[in-house]
């Protein structure tokens, strides 16, 4: 496995990349894991458990066996099994705390049963579970981490109650998950072709990624956006496309990433798309640059996994060269970096 | 929105069976959903609107009446696996159907809103197909 210098986050892919290339005909879990390490997109391996788990949470022992076998064989690494926290599941009303708990303690100890050292939540598992979930955390060896993923950011009230949290209990049982969609600097291309099939202009999509693109909050420019794409006749299901960029794309900067340590236990190298211009491999909407010199000032040495996530806009890409090119780029400038910081 | 929503009902989905038309559904969503997230069913077989409590669904081999999926919270619906729609209309092998289909998936870990309910993701399909024998 290609792996990053020692004292450098280390890469991997997490299988969601793959969401488009796991419905295709003759596709397995076991392929796409082979796959993944065959083409060296390692050395670190994620996965959504309910996406790519059948008979999640409640995998029998053959199961579980089954599921190490493939991870082992691989020659990857376990990195961290996101999980989730369903607490909309019935209609009407949510999950009490109590079954909120149990529903992701069994999958805390799912991720334990399976070699996963990260466990991740979403940011609807309050504080008060999280920190019922700790001693649990603790006793299996594996970290819950909330991922913070647009539209969250740093300035989020339930981003400052995590943090509070995890200040005040000062542990590495518990962290944060940073997703690079809460700090990108364009809304990406691949969304004019989900918006051209949705039957939205290019002109609409452009607008509205150039409203997102202007300086101020994006919470405040739904009003300006709503008026806009009224007046050019978008149906209210339209209207609800264009609303989706803003709230799937956080304008976060790079650097307040930097606010989240010590408290990082995983990082999610969320991309919509690399390309190779004039100065080599580059992302237009994630400023990698920025984000490579904040982990490695850090001193961050966990798994960034790649997550690509243009196949929510687009089948035109392939993700297993989406993810070779977004390693080839990271290696390159967390490398550079690390001799930047140590001078 | 998206690649997976032209995947929800697919070329081969119909098939006319003794007692109506089965329609094979697929996901958009990338992730396996408990059984009370297939939330609205939206569906009209050439112009009819058909009554969701008409319908029945199988899923995972278990054939239950579409409002009693509604208490499934511990029974999931895996990412690649089609669900059977019943569908109590009239129909014979080789038949085209014009099927319109609002898919509406409740996402339960995606809470919107001050009163933190649950995103849903919908899905139209519209397209006219030929059923196969069962």
């Amino acid at each position: 496995m290609t792996d990053t210098a020692p004292g450098l986050p280390r890469l991997g892919t997490t299988l969601f990349s793959l969401s488009l290339e796991q419905r295709k005909p003759g596709r397995d879990f076991a392929s796409l894991v082979a796959e993944v390490a065959a083409r060296d997109l390692g050395p670190g391996l994620e996965m959504v458990a309910f996406q790519s788990l059948r008979g999640w949470p409640r995998l029998d022992d053959a199961a579980v066996r089954e599921v190490r076998g493939v991870i082992e064989s691989s020659g990857l690494t376990p990195s961290c099994l996101a999980i989730n926290n369903d607490l909309g599941l019935y209609p009407g009303r949510l999950l009490t705390d109590d079954e909120s708990h149990e529903y992701v303690a069994v999958q805390v100890r799912g991720a334990a049963a399976l070699g996963f050292p990260v466990a991740r939540v979403g940011v609807e598992t309050s504080p008060a579970i999280l920190e019922r979930l700790l001693p649990l955390a603790e006793e299996l060896g594996v970290a819950v981490g909330v991922e913070i993923h647009a539209p969250l950011t740093i300035e989020a009230p339930p981003v400052a109650a995590l943090k509070e949290l995890f200040v005040r209990l000062d542990t590495p049982w518990l962290g944060f998950i940073p997703d690079m969609s809460s700090s990108m600097r364009a809304i990406p291309e691949a969304v004019y072709d989900a918006h051209r099939a949705a039957g939205i202009s290019p002109e609409l999509t452009a607008m509205t990624k150039q409203l997102w693109a202007e300086p101020g909050p994006t919470v405040a420019k739904f009003p300006e956006l709503e008026r806009r794409a009224a007046e050019a006749g978008a149906s209210p299901a339209q209207v609800g496309n264009l609303r989706m960029l803003f709230t799937m794309h956080g304008k976060m900067e790079p650097e307040r990433w930097a606010d989240f340590f010590p408290h990082v236990v995983h990082v999610h190298g969320k991309f919509y798309g690399i390309v190779d211009g004039p100065d080599g491999l580059t992302d237009p909407s994630i400023d990698w640059p920025t984000v490579a010199r904040v982990l490695v000032e850090q001193r961050y040495t966990g798994f960034i996994s790649s997550e690509y996530e243009a196949h929510a806009y687009s089948d035109r890409y392939d993700a297993f060269d989406q993810v070779r090119a977004q390693h080839d780029m990271l290696k390159g400038l967390l490398e550079a970096q690390a001799s930047v910081v140590a001078r | 929105m998206g690649p997976l929503d032209d995947q929800v009902v697919r070329a081969d989905s119909l098939t006319a069976t003794p007692d109506g038309l089965d329609i094979a559904v697929y996901s958009h969503w990338y992730r396996a959903l408990p059984l009370p997230s297939l939330a609205r069913v939206d569906l009209t077989v050439d112009g009819e609107r058909i009554e969701p409590s008409s319908l029945s669904v199988t899923v995972n081999g278990q054939r239950h009446p579409f409002a009693a999926l509604a208490e499934k919270g511990d029974e999931y619906w895996f990412t690649t696996d089609p669900v059977l729609l019943h569908v109590p209309v009239e129909t014979a092998p080789g038949r085209e159907h014009r099927v319109r289909l609002l898919l509406g998936l409740s996402i339960p870990y995606i809470l919107t809103g001050p009163d933190r309910v649950p995103l849903v993701a919908p899905s139209l399909t519209d397209k006219t197909l030929t059923a196969a024998g069962a």
